[in-house]
């Protein structure tokens, strides 16, 4: 009995029809449905308890306070903290998006060291270490071969970073990135005073923001779009004014009640002509420069006020009639973008809230004494240096560091004349960065060491700028093990401090914090719970500041230069930080279309400078050049050009890096007359059509 | 010619019902061995000891305070008792070594386990007995083989979305998508 090829398919045909009768073909095409849902790029749920769990969320400058929700002990998502005063369950729109930073590729995955330019490869922590001391330790004991730039204004690191430099002989070469906190901290030395400015908003029925960009991006954002929001109840009347005037209709500008359109050239002519105004409407104080303050005031007349700012000088009557009528005025000055303002600019503003008689009042300008420090040894904070003049030397072979350590800053991008700045750095032979992201200084750096996010470390934050009374936050991680191979970098710089026979007293950054807060009298676990500590004012006189404010010098402009009026949006990132990816949907195409960032400015400057709508224009200042696209925009003051800040990058990730330009490359450093601060507040450009 | 065209041993139905014989017991028999793997449970648990010291089943599979299911045990609370050894069960034994003084939670095998993209309310289902869909595992000494299929990589076990279609419907609750897809 054989098999010929029909039976053979009869056979076939049988098997067949009899599978169908089975589980094979119906179960196989239901699996391979499900099997679909399997494919390794789908991303998985991480299943287990949600919690929220408090956090301090250092991504912006200030710290928001945040509850972190996790699943399963991994972060995803930030909301605020409602049980903390200071935020009150608000969170600014960088720490909103920290449990997707912390997943972000632009983050470092484990330290690397460079091997060829621009060429990285990962080592072990061990040997990165080892390397930080062996460059260490030849240094040690030579004045000014280790420097170090800090771009954190508010945590006990830069109390290790200090003491540190200052254990191995370099006690001079800490250095701390720009930031308001520090030129008006300055600005109230020149007042006589002692101690870091705070500014009372929820207690004031008027605020006055000269340049500070309050509502966005100065100072504690949350907590002053919070006390914002409390004065304008549903269904009642607003409980306080608030008028915003500088060189953009930004976002605090466009909330305000009013807005008052002035170059970043002319706050100090701002400022003292409304002073001059309220002298004349009979405002008088006892300070012991009121005289000389008035005689000062007087050459800031309506017309000259006109000249500087570009407004009718009606405006300034209608000011003055409002602060007359408030009972609790306040006026904040600062840089619109929150750096390269001047001490005088301050000065002028800060001197208004001197003739108010409102220093040391509710609802006023405050003045917080420093905080106790948990190293004896590390340096003042209000003695802090710029990094941007430690840079200028660098260039000059005025300073020859041959170790530089970064923490927590991006100076090659976030500098006044960055070009210069990041070629000053190419001068140092030995760079470390300690950075949680791939930014621009670790791209250039010798030897990257990953700090963790801040949901990963201990950290805190004393005073932050502008908060009106003594104020600590501190927090601990949120999760148990972090997502890449990092170290605090506290803790490498105290063990390679140990290495180096240097004994700070402390072995983690955990112990530092915990230090820190005993010596404020805080409980560290109430901290990092989501509390807050707060100290009480000391008080303190300041005066008018006539004698500094005498040596003020104008900012000159030719027909063909226009004052440049950077432009913060902390939605957009910081400094730090690049724009969260999830935030630069909410980039809008009058500021970012395509790859080209666009210059704003109104008809009247367009039609001076020669251009249009859309036209493709170079600003030009020193040896930068930034190229962009007109945009028309009526809410520009008069003679100026804004650009966003932020964009630029060339580093970071896919979703930041080459987008726009970086304006820090046009914003020029100049010595401020009469105190020798660098400031680049009052930048100038020129502008020519391509 | 002839011969070949009328092929007598190969002839009429026979091959067609041998083909059709040997596909339904390849498919009926052997298909489902081969198309699960066969897998233990990393760490042998016994819940005929457990019940037997006393333990509840609510005791380790709680809901917690938002209504969500905790499911199976974390070493947080395995640990409260087993942070040592205490009896002789080399299991136990395993279980304190490699996991508990370790901290890496037991990849525990998942006989019921749902893809992300169906939400399943233990809560919602907490009137039903809990042997209406699980298998009863309180005399349970050694857990039962993990199938796993070869294809798909779920559990033999895992119910699929006809039965909870089945059991709605037979219950009167919607069976619209959003039920359990959310």
């Amino acid at each position: 009995m054989g098999l010929d090829r029909r039976g053979f398919v009869k056979f076939v045909v049988g098997g067949v029809a009899g599978t169908l009768f089975t589980p094979v073909i119906w179960q196989g095409l239901d699996d391979a449905a499900t099997w679909s849902q399997n494919w390794g790029w789908i991303p998985r749920l991480n299943k287990g308890e949600v919690k929220a769990t408090s956090a301090l969320s250092k991504l912006c400058p200030t710290g928001c306070a945040v509850k972190v929700k996790t699943v399963g002990g991994l972060p995803f998502a930030a909301v605020g903290n409602t049980e903390n005063p200071m935020s009150k369950g608000g969170v600014c729109p960088v720490c909103a998006a920290g449990a997707q930073l912390m997943y972000s590729p632009a983050r470092v995955k484990s330290p690397m060291k460079k091997v060829g330019e621009g060429k990285y490869e990962p080592i072990k922590w061990e040997d990165a270490e080892a390397m930080l001391v062996e460059k260490l330790t030849p240094l040690k004991g030579q004045d000014g071969k280790i420097a170090a730039i800090s771009g954190d204004e508010t945590g006990s690191a830069n109390e290790v970073l200090s003491a540190m430099l200052a254990g191995l002989g370099s006690g001079g070469g800490f250095h701390v990135m720009p930031g308001e906190m520090f030129t008006a901290t300055k600005g109230v030395k020149l007042m006589g005073g002692n101690g870091q400015p705070g500014f009372d908003i929820e207690g004031a029925d008027l605020v006055l923001m000269i340049g500070a960009d309050a509502l966005d991006s100065w100072g504690p954002t949350v907590a002053n779009q919070k006390a914002f929001g409390a004065t304008r109840p549903t269904g009642a009347d607003a409980t306080a004014q608030f008028i915003y005037a500088g060189p953009v209709l930004n976002n605090t500008a466009s909330v305000c009640d009013k807005f008052l359109a002035v170059p970043p050239t002319a706050t100090t002519a701002f400022s003292l002509a409304l002073a001059n105004q309220l002298i004349s409407a009979g405002a008088v104080c006892p300070a012991s420069d009121f005289g000389d303050y008035k005689a000062l005031a007087a050459k800031f007349t309506p017309e000259e006020f006109e000249k500087a700012t570009g407004l009718k000088s009606e405006v300034l009557k209608d000011l003055v009639a409002k602060i007359k009528a408030a009972k609790a005025p306040l006026v904040i000055a600062g840089a619109s973008f929150g750096q390269g303002a001047g001490a005088l600019d301050f000065v002028a503003g800060a001197s208004l809230n001197v003739l108010l008689g409102r220093v040391g009042q509710k609802g006023g300008m405050t003045l917080l004494s420093a905080a106790p420090k948990a190293i004896a040894s590390a340096a003042d904070r209000e003695n802090a240096k710029d990094a941007a003049s430690f840079l200028a030397q660098v260039a000059t072979g005025k300073a020859t560091p041959a170790v530089l350590l970064v923490y927590e800053a991006n100076p090659a991008y976030a500098l006044p004349q960055a070009g210069d700045m990041a070629k000053a750095m190419g001068n140092i032979g030995f760079k470390v960065s300690f950075s949680t992201y791939m930014d621009e200084t670790a791209a250039m750096a010798d030897l990257i060491l990953p700090a963790p996010h801040p949901y990963e470390r201990f950290d805190d934050a004393m005073n932050p700028y502008g908060v009106a009374k003594p104020t600590y936050l501190a927090g601990k991680p949120v999760i148990a093990k972090p997502v890449m191979d990092v170290k605090d970098p506290v803790d490498v710089m105290l063990a390679a401090a140990g290495k180096l026979g240097l004994s700070l007293g402390f072995e983690t950054y955990a112990d530092v914090i915990k230090a820190k807060a005993k010596a404020l009298g805080a409980d560290f676990d109430a901290l990092a719970a989501g509390g807050i500590w707060n100290g009480e004012l000391k008080g303190g006189a300041l005066s008018l500041g006539a004698g500094a404010l005498a040596k003020a010098a104008p900012v000159k402009l030719d027909g063909k230069t226009v004052a440049l009026a950077p432009v913060s949006k902390l939605a957009y990132g910081t400094d730090n930080l690049a724009t969260p990816p999830a935030n630069l949907l909410v980039v809008r195409d009058s500021e970012l279309l395509g790859k080209d960032l666009l210059v704003q400015m109104n008809a009247a400057t367009a039609k001076t400078l020669g251009v249009t709508e859309g036209n493709k224009i170079k600003l030009t200042a020193g040896d930068g050049e930034v190229k962009a696209l007109v945009h028309v925009n009526e809410g520009v003051a008069a003679g100026t050009v804004a650009m966003l800040m932020g964009f630029g990058r060339s580093a970071w990730d896919q979703f930041t890096k080459g987008k726009g330009d970086n304006v820090y490359k046009i914003l020029t450093v100049s010595d401020e007359a009469g105190t020798g601060l660098k400031v680049w507040a009052g930048s100038t450009v020129t502008v020519a059509k391509i | 010619m002839e011969e070949k065209k009328q092929c007598k041993g190969c002839g009429g139905a026979l091959p067609f019902v041998i083909g059709f014989v040997a596909a339904l017991i390849a498919g009926w028999v052997l298909f489902p061995d081969l198309m699960y793997s066969k897998k233990t449970q990393p760490v042998r648990f016994s819940h005929k000891i457990h019940q037997e010291q006393g333990l509840e089943c609510a005791g380790c599979h709680t809901f917690r305070d938002d209504g969500s299911f905790a499911g199976i045990p974390t070493n947080e609370k395995c640990a409260e008792c087993h942070s040592d050894v205490q009896g002789s069960d080399p299991a136990e034994k395993v279980y304190v070594e490699q996991y508990a003084k370790t901290g890496k939670e037991v990849p525990w095998l998942i006989y019921q386990y749902q893809p992300d993209n169906v939400i399943f309310s233990h809560k919602a289902h907490e009137t039903l007995e809990c042997t209406s869909c699980h298998p009863d595992m309180a005399k349970n000494d050694t857990p039962p083989v993990f199938y796993q299929n070869r294809l798909s990589g779920y559990s033999k076990q895992t119910m699929k979305m006809w039965k909870c279609e089945r059991c709605h419907a037979e219950n009167g609750v919607s069976n619209a998508c959003h039920a359990c897809h959310k």
